[in-house]
């Protein structure tokens, strides 16, 4: 009546597949790209492992949250959100090992601030933001963050595997771990996309952006657990779930969407009508490169507009089909979002950049210089003021000209079949640490005080 | 939709055997004109057939209604009637627009659903609302019957029906 969830060969194999796949494009990425120390290779690796490290946090704090406020609308697929989390357990090491092989310069990702931590001379507006990356500082946080997730993940799944879940003590005790989780959540989820992500740029700073970062890994979580449980009704697991939990699922979906969207927003239009230059920098260089631009409007098109107008009815939820696009639509959006912070900053093309600000600067001499002369000419001649705007049009025009053929790749990385390759593969090696945890237990918690509850849950309204 | 001025009301003292009583009724092919409950009943929209709410489709209607307005002014204002130069930002400075537009949207669609449920339900100011029973605010749940252009033999057979599916009271009213 509720088995425990069949790992079965044909899985595995598709799941070996996978990673194989992205065994290949990790060397892929790696032989064909050598530019800045293999840049593009790490980005590739920090990128993935940030994703699916977040997605499983999330999961935890799914349960988490719920079993804090009594809740019961999660409790059939509780263990899914639970077994999101393992691979979390790993990722933190992951990350610290990315970093600490940045530090000993194997790689360039961190290169503006390892940079100066090894030479001593830069950028004075550093110096303050040097003492929050001392190497030992910097290391020991993520050190904290990464035993504090294993610890989590393993100490949740191992607690509500247990049988006595119907005492009342057990289910106080689970609240408390809970909310200890919420709050070790809340803080290091931003401190390490500050640490990770942030620092890649260590100009830049924005204080909405550990939010920002949760709210995406809210999108890419559920939309994760969603295609999970259609791909495990599919499979005949977990028939009490049906189109209301997966409702329920969508409309926060929707909400994170949104909130998403809202938290995108603030930190563009803030720093845009502020304009400062070290929070425009950042904008600037995604602004600059028309890849890098296109990739920004993608996501805000994906990741806004599609569940804006497509998942907001009340129909569009509770189709399996519609509602299993728009996750996967989704968890690609979402990925692009952080293949915009991961990838740009490693593989600027710094030359690149500054031949193009001089082309740049001297077509504005150009023009300058055709102006004043323009000027010169009104003063004395009288010439028309129509005439003066072709003339500098007609210069702006042939200096750009010369300008373009002069331009160089200012940016090294894209998202070519490499990095889908590598995705693939990091999606494998976390669905195989999912599919194993799994495994191990009934799919559903049998013992759980509100399971009855939650098989009779109806979504009336919205 | 015109109220009748006589109705055939049935009173009953518990929500199960209400909720009952209305699937049976509507079994029958009797039409109700008003359900009365003291707290909201579930599955009460269900046995009744109603259909969704099209409020929500007001309210888009009323936001998309906001948003024009509000970006449509703002650019007219910012790029044909008052050209300023902010900070150095362009004449169109869409993304300074957004949270003003969105904030139009909110209160076009929050008066309009309102204005709209108001209207809809007959509650404009100075209307005195019609009370079918003082006891539907307490603890009776009611059915309204339309008794209008109805054979009295008919109307026997009503209230036979109601006390038949568990109504603790069945009486007549008359409107002005």
């Amino acid at each position: 009546m509720n088995p425990k969830f069949e790992f079965t060969d044909s899985i595995k194999k598709a799941l070996y597949y996978m990673i194989g796949i992205g065994v290949l494009g990790l060397l892929l990425v790696f032989f064909l790209y050598r530019e800045n120390n293999h840049a593009r290779f790490w980005s590739n690796i920090l990128a993935n492992t940030y994703f699916f490290t977040g997605i499983g946090l999330f999961g935890l704090f799914l349960v988490a949250a719920a079993q804090v406020a009594y809740g019961q609308w999660h409790t059939l697929v509780k263990r899914i959100f639970l077994s999101l989390s393992v691979f979390a357990a790993f990722g933190g090491f992951i990350l610290l090992i990315i970093v600490a092989l940045g530090l000993v310069n194997v790689h360039n990702l961190y290169a503006p601030v390892t940079h100066i931590l090894h030479t001593g001379q830069g950028d004075p507006i550093y110096t303050t933001k040097l003492i929050y990356f001392a190497p030992a500082f910097w290391l020991g946080r993520l050190l904290v963050y990464s035993i504090l997730w294993f610890l989590f993940s393993r100490g949740m799944n191992n607690f509500f595997a247990r049988t006595d879940q119907t005492d009342p003590k057990v289910y106080k005790k689970s609240r408390i771990i809970s909310a200890a989780f919420i709050v070790v959540f809340a803080l290091t989820e931003s401190f390490i996309s500050w640490d990770v992500v942030m620092s890649l740029d260590p100009h830049w700073y924005s204080t909405l952006f550990g939010w920002f970062n949760f709210a995406s890994y809210g999108c890419a979580a559920l939309g994760m657990s969603i295609l999970i449980i259609i791909f495990l009704k599919s499979k005949g697991y977990l028939q009490a779930v049906n189109e209301n939990h997966v409702h329920d699922l969508g409309k926060l979906l929707f909400g994170f969407s949104i909130f998403w969207t809202y938290l995108w927003f603030d930190q563009f239009m803030l720093q845009w009508y502020a304009n400062i230059p070290e929070e425009t920098s950042f904008w600037v260089k995604r602004f600059d490169v028309g890849y890098f631009k296109f990739t920004i409007f993608l996501t805000l098109i994906i990741n806004f507009a599609y569940p804006l107008f497509l998942l907001i009815s009340r129909g569009s939820k509770r189709n399996f089909k519609t509602i299993g696009f728009g996750a996967a639509l989704l968890i690609f959006g979402h990925y692009v979002d952080f293949f915009n912070f991961t990838f740009v900053e490693p593989n600027w093309n710094t030359e690149a950049v500054e031949a193009h600000k001089e082309a740049k600067l001297s077509t504005e001499n150009v023009v300058l210089y055709a102006q004043a002369q323009q000027n010169e000419n009104a003063v004395s001649d009288a010439t028309p003021v129509k005439e003066n705007t072709e003339v500098v049009t007609t210069a702006v025009e042939k200096t750009e000209g010369e300008v373009h053929h002069e331009e160089a790749p200012v940016n090294y990385a894209g998202i070519g079949v490499g990095e889908l390759m590598v995705f693939i593969g990091f999606l494998g090696v976390f669905l195989y640490l999912f599919f194993n945890n799994l495994s191990k237990r009934p799919i559903m918690p049998e013992d759980d005080p509100f399971l009855k509850e939650c098989e009779r849950l109806e979504v009336t309204y919205a | 939709m015109e109220e009748p001025n006589k109705v055939v009301i049935g009173l009953w003292d518990h929500e199960e055997v209400y909720l009952h009583a209305i699937e049976k009724i509507r079994a029958k092919g009797v039409q109700i004109y008003e359900s009365l409950t003291p707290f909201p009943v579930h599955g009460l929209e269900d046995v009744l057939g109603y259909r969704d709410s099209r409020l929500h489709t007001a309210g888009f209607m009323f936001g998309t209604v906001g948003t024009i307005v509000a970006l449509s002014f703002m650019t007219w204002t910012m790029t044909v009637n008052f050209p300023l130069d902010f900070g150095g930002k362009p004449y169109w400075p869409i993304a300074s627009f957004i949270p003003i537009t969105f904030e139009m949207m909110v209160l076009f669609s929050a008066w309009g659903m309102t204005l709209t449920y108001l209207v809809r339900n007959r509650l404009w100011p100075g209307m005195v609302p019609r009370i079918y029973d003082k006891r539907t605010t307490d603890d009776r749940f009611a059915l309204v019957f339309d008794a209008d252009n109805v054979a009295s033999d008919k109307l026997k057979e009503l209230r036979d029906l109601c006390m038949h599916e568990g109504a603790v009271e069945v009486k007549d009213k008359q409107f002005n």
